[in-house]
């Protein structure tokens, strides 16, 4: 007798979580390495100075840590996006996206309260800071939350095809 | 089951990334050509320093006189007057500041009677109160001898100011400049923006790296 598909919604969510979120960590580790809009495309290390400007433009960490960021953030982006899509030990890669995400989010949200007129950073692309960036932003870490959440749950809760079988 | 996941997933990751490139790649080169209309009472420095740099700023900004009064007395000091930067301050006024276009012409005014450190220093120091008031003429006036000030206030009158602010304003719309303070850094063909107020530390970081390349 056949059973319902494993696709359920949990499931579904941690898909798209996995494709939207992957996705989008590789093409912003990428943009702020190489400025892929600059023609030609400046050395790494100009490109890194560059984002860490933008980091400073929050102005909530000082020098050093604005510096640590900026050199270690756009590798770590591409990396845990990369681990995201391929599905491996997710729980503790989609946690670390998750804090990733809510930390940047509460920056940004910081920074539209406080009326900075800066970048968003997110991407190689000068993009201001807007209601329409916090909400996106938001929503991509609402994303991460449930899907870590719904992660977790999978592991809990199998699905009856992939539970080991009752004799 | 596990191998064929892994790979299936190793797949999808290269295309997904395949696909970033091909679109970053579309969406083309930002850079502007050149620096033009560049008024010589505004900016500072040797022409023929390796990096140029452009300041649009509005003089209603609280973030452009953090900016000014802080990292931009450094860069006067440390790279302007050492011939590693042309500086050039372009008006930027927001529409959503009331008085920033008046500030601006009476800011260009000054400078045509070489006066405009003590004015911008002037105008951004007493931000607070002129923006409250609206009174930039007497926030000038403070600064200035009365012959000089009788000068400025010709100039202002004499409505020749507004082409030379608008020209620096449709010069900062052909970079994108939508927020205050923008920097633009012109060095080796390349041109980066620099959004917002960036410290001293970070920014000269930036500039020593861009003047070791080779």
């Amino acid at each position: 007798m056949m059973q319902s598909s494993p696709l359920n919604l949990r499931r579904a969510v941690v898909w798209i979580g996995r494709l939207v979120l992957g996705g989008i960590f590789i093409y912003a580790g990428y943009s702020k390495i190489f400025l892929p809009n600059m023609n030609p495309h400046p050395p790494i290390n100009i490109a890194l100075s560059l984002f860490a400007m933008q980091v400073d433009s929050y102005q909530l960490l000082p020098p050093r840590g604005v510096n640590l960021i900026a050199h270690t953030l756009p590798f770590a982006e591409v990396a845990l996006g990369f681990l995201l899509l391929l599905g491996w030990r997710l729980r503790i890669w989609a946690t670390i996206v998750s804090l990733i995400m809510l930390g940047f989010f509460a920056a940004v949200v910081r920074s539209y309260a406080m009326g900075l007129q800066i970048n968003c950073g997110c991407f190689a692309n000068p993009e201001p800071l807007t209601i329409k960036t916090v909400f996106r932003d938001g929503s991509l870490a609402a994303l991460a939350v449930i899907m870590t959440v719904f992660t977790f749950m999978e592991v809990r809760k199998p699905h009856p095809w992939t539970a080991p079988q009752k004799t | 089951m596990n191998r064929r996941r892994v790979l299936a997933g190793s797949l999808f990751a290269f295309l997904c990334c395949l696909s970033c490139v091909l679109l970053a790649k579309a969406a083309g080169p930002q850079s502007v050509g050149g620096v033009s209309d560049v008024d010589p009472h505004k900016a500072f420095g040797s022409k023929t320093a390796p990096i140029t740099m452009e300041v649009f700023s509005d003089f209603q900004c609280p973030a452009c006189k953090s900016f000014y009064l802080g990292t931009n007395r450094q860069l006067m000091d440390n790279y302007v007057s050492t011939g590693k930067i042309f500086m050039i301050h372009r008006d930027f006024p927001l529409p959503l500041h009331a008085h920033s276009r008046v500030a601006a012409r009476y800011a260009r005014a000054a400078a045509q009677i070489g006066k405009t450190e003590p004015v911008e220093q002037a105008l951004f120091q007493n931000q607070e109160k002129w923006e409250q008031t609206g009174d930039v003429d007497g926030t000038v006036a403070a600064v200035l001898s009365a012959s000089e000030i009788a000068k400025v206030r010709a100039l202002v009158k004499g409505g020749t100011l507004d082409g030379a602010i608008d020209k620096d304003y449709a010069l900062g719309q052909g970079y994108r400049v939508n927020q205050t303070p923008t920097s633009i850094i012109h060095s080796k063909g390349q041109t980066y923006p620099v959004v917002g107020v960036v410290s001293f530390d970070i920014l000269k970081q930036f500039l020593d790296q861009l003047l070791s390349q080779k």
